[in-house]
């Protein structure tokens, strides 16, 4: 999966879907994703003399996956988004690395770090640069169009994260035992997506009846 | 520009042309338990004017039309030792090695870093941000990159010789030297590095860098020339995020024990050194960066003949730039660079023994990517007029329009 396209492209898919349940009936998607494929870390720009020397700086989860329907409930589509959740900046990495929203959701990007950051991204479902600032001080951006958007920062070239924005709710990210669930899915028939680092890395299909309360489905990624 | 030039940016942007639409985001290379990680950066520049040489930074090297591979690898052996190379390559000649150096983290626990080799500068804040990714502009700062007619492989025989070489740094005239093409030393040298032992001591707010090496400020080395040993050190202070003070001093041989060879006695026996004192500043915030830098060096020179040169030859330069990034991936700069020489009494008058420089630098940078950097600025260079009586003046003032693609990975 390419940045910037594919949570979009469930959109195109509309017609195909299951009828529409609130979010807190239907049942629940749980599972496990094996990652072991190993995940190379994004190069760091060129600098005199500093390659080979990393200072006091955190090692983002790169295994994090992010898992999805293809296609969704028609009135998934019409709910509201949850409104602001967090991508924090912590020891020189991006918490979390891939962090999953709804169309309409504010990422805050706090500095928790002592040094300045300067968030940016050049994606094209969402452009936008948060300039430098400081420890303490928190910025937003809001996502108003589905894609893959990737972030950087412009001070330290070794920081890097995805947003994943989607049209519906059907989503989760893997905690870091590599579980998620995503909750409230009606009945129907689904194709979930297991999305690694920068790519779809496998799909499933589903079947929810009427009587399931929980479906399992677990993923290993090599 | 020279069609020697042209052909080679024009080869520049041909070689760069693939790589557009291959230039995926960079991920760290890792080769196997070795631990190898390589980075580099290719950058092609092209320009147009400058028959004034003010951007050579070598004999007939312009900064602002050439082709530039910078390949710098990584070899972890264990936790607290790395072996790091950077090979280059400019105008597709063959690759020399730029720098090769082993690190050395004694204690996992401490911020105190050993390096021995071919390492990377200590003195002032430019030099240590080279790459094309790193300059929002496309020149370089005079006191980096402007030759003036001092040479580590010539000697003015007298103040009247230095005066006849004013403004000629690229090919400066001096009577006495150990080769036919001779090339002047800008204040510093950001482009080559110097080989010694570095010792960096802590991180914020306080660091200090000091080594001992081979050449100079002006003149880092590979092979001694001189016999003589470098003294250099930095103290970056930084208060506050986004604010950096440096403090930097040096003092090292520089004239090349060639020269030394044709001079009269006592001079052919003593060393000649350059010192070199420089501040530095970084202020940024929200969406501006500024930087500001003031370098005061002195060559020793000897004395051979009448009009007698004043020793030691001193020149001053300041530098202030700024960038401001108006729309995500889109930014304007600005700099602004005087250099300027102390006088010397030649026959009957007194002039600054080089030709003072002013050079005003604007431009734009367009991030097409991430590691995808395209450039574009005007430059404008002023430069004293000659003594009068010499003649061959060189070109007083130039403007050029500059491109540059970078691309790192």
């Amino acid at each position: 999966m390419r940045s910037g396209r594919a949570p979009g492209a469930c959109l195109a898919l509309l017609a195909a879907t299951a009828a529409a349940q609130p979010p807190d009936r239907g049942a629940a998607i749980r599972g496990h994703v094996d990652v072991r494929l190993e995940i190379r870390s994004l190069q760091r720009r060129p600098d005199v003399g500093a390659l080979g020397m990393p200072g006091e700086r955190g090692t983002p989860n790169r295994a994090q996956t992010v898992v999805y329907f293809e296609t969704a409930p028609q009135a998934a589509f019409g709910e509201p988004p949850p409104g602001r959740v967090q991508m924090d900046q912590r020891r020189e990495t991006f918490e979390p690395y891939a962090l999953p929203v709804m169309v309409g959701t504010s990422v805050a990007f706090p500095n928790s770090d002592p040094v300045f950051h300067n968030v940016f991204s050049l994606s094209s479902p969402k452009r936008f640069d948060l300039g430098r600032y400081a420890a303490g001080q928190s910025k937003s951006v809001r996502f108003d169009r589905p894609g893959i958007v990737r972030v950087f920062c412009d001070i330290h070239s070794h920081m890097s994260a995805y947003i994943l924005v989607f049209a519906h709710r059907f989503f989760a990210a893997t905690d870091e035992s590599g579980r998620y669930s995503i909750e409230g899915v009606p009945p129907g028939r689904y194709t979930l997506v297991a999305w690694t680092d920068g790519k779809e890395r496998a799909r499933r299909s589903v079947e929810v009846s009427d009587a399931a309360s929980a479906v399992q489905v677990d993923f290993v990624i090599e | 520009m020279s069609a020697r030039r042209f052909r080679w940016s024009a080869a520049a942007w041909l070689a760069l042309a693939p790589l557009l639409p291959a230039a995926a985001p960079a991920e760290e290379w890792r080769l196997g338990d070795l631990g190898l990680v390589a980075a580099g950066e290719v950058d092609g520049a092209t320009a147009i004017g400058d028959d004034g040489h003010f951007n050579d930074s070598d004999y007939f090297r312009s900064e602002l039309s050439r082709l530039r591979l910078r390949l710098t690898t990584a070899v972890f052996l264990g936790s607290r030792v790395a072996l790091l190379g950077e090979l280059r390559s400019d105008d597709l000649a063959a690759p020399s090695v730029y720098a090769l150096y082993l690190r050395v983290r004694p204690w996992e626990e401490r911020s105190l870093h050993v390096q021995a080799g071919m390492i990377p500068p200590v003195f002032g804040a430019f030099a240590r941000r080279t790459y094309a990714s790193d300059n929002p502009l496309i020149g370089l700062p005079l006191a980096y990159q402007y030759l003036t007619s001092v040479s580590a492989q010539g000697v003015a025989e007298s103040a009247d010789d230095l005066g006849r070489s004013r403004g000629w740094g690229s090919r400066p005239r001096l009577e006495i030297r150990a080769r036919d093409s001779l090339s002047g030393l800008p204040l510093v040298d950001a482009l080559r590095w110097d080989t010694g032992v570095q010792l960096t001591l802590g991180s914020r707010p306080l660091q200090l860098a000091a080594a001992v090496t081979r050449g100079s400020p002006s003149h880092p080395v590979v092979r001694d020339d001189n016999d003589g040993r470098q003294l250099a050190a930095r103290l970056a202070i930084q208060p506050g995020p986004g604010f950096v003070v440096g403090l930097s001093a040096a003092r090292g041989a520089y004239l090349s024990r060639d020269v030394r060879a044709l001079l009269p006695e006592p001079a052919a026996g003593r060393e000649f050194r350059q010192s070199a004192l420089g501040v530095d500043l970084e202020l940024s915030r929200g969406y501006w960066l500024f930087r500001a830098e003031g370098i005061w060096s002195a060559w020793e020179t000897p004395v051979v003949a009448a009009p007698e040169i004043d020793s030691p030859l001193e020149a001053r330069a300041v530098s202030v730039e700024g960038r401001y990034r108006f729309v995500p991936g889109m930014y304007a700069a600005v700099r602004f660079d005087r250099l300027v020489f102390d006088r010397v009494q030649g026959s009957g008058r007194w002039f600054t023994w080089d030709a003072p420089v002013s050079r005003l630098e604007a431009g734009v940078g367009l991030s097409l990517r991430r590691n995808l950097v395209v450039k574009a600025s005007y430059q404008h260079n002023w430069r004293d007029p000659p003594v009068y009586g010499y003649s061959g003046a060189p070109v007083r003032s130039d403007g050029i329009v500059a491109t540059q693609l970078s691309f790192w990975f």
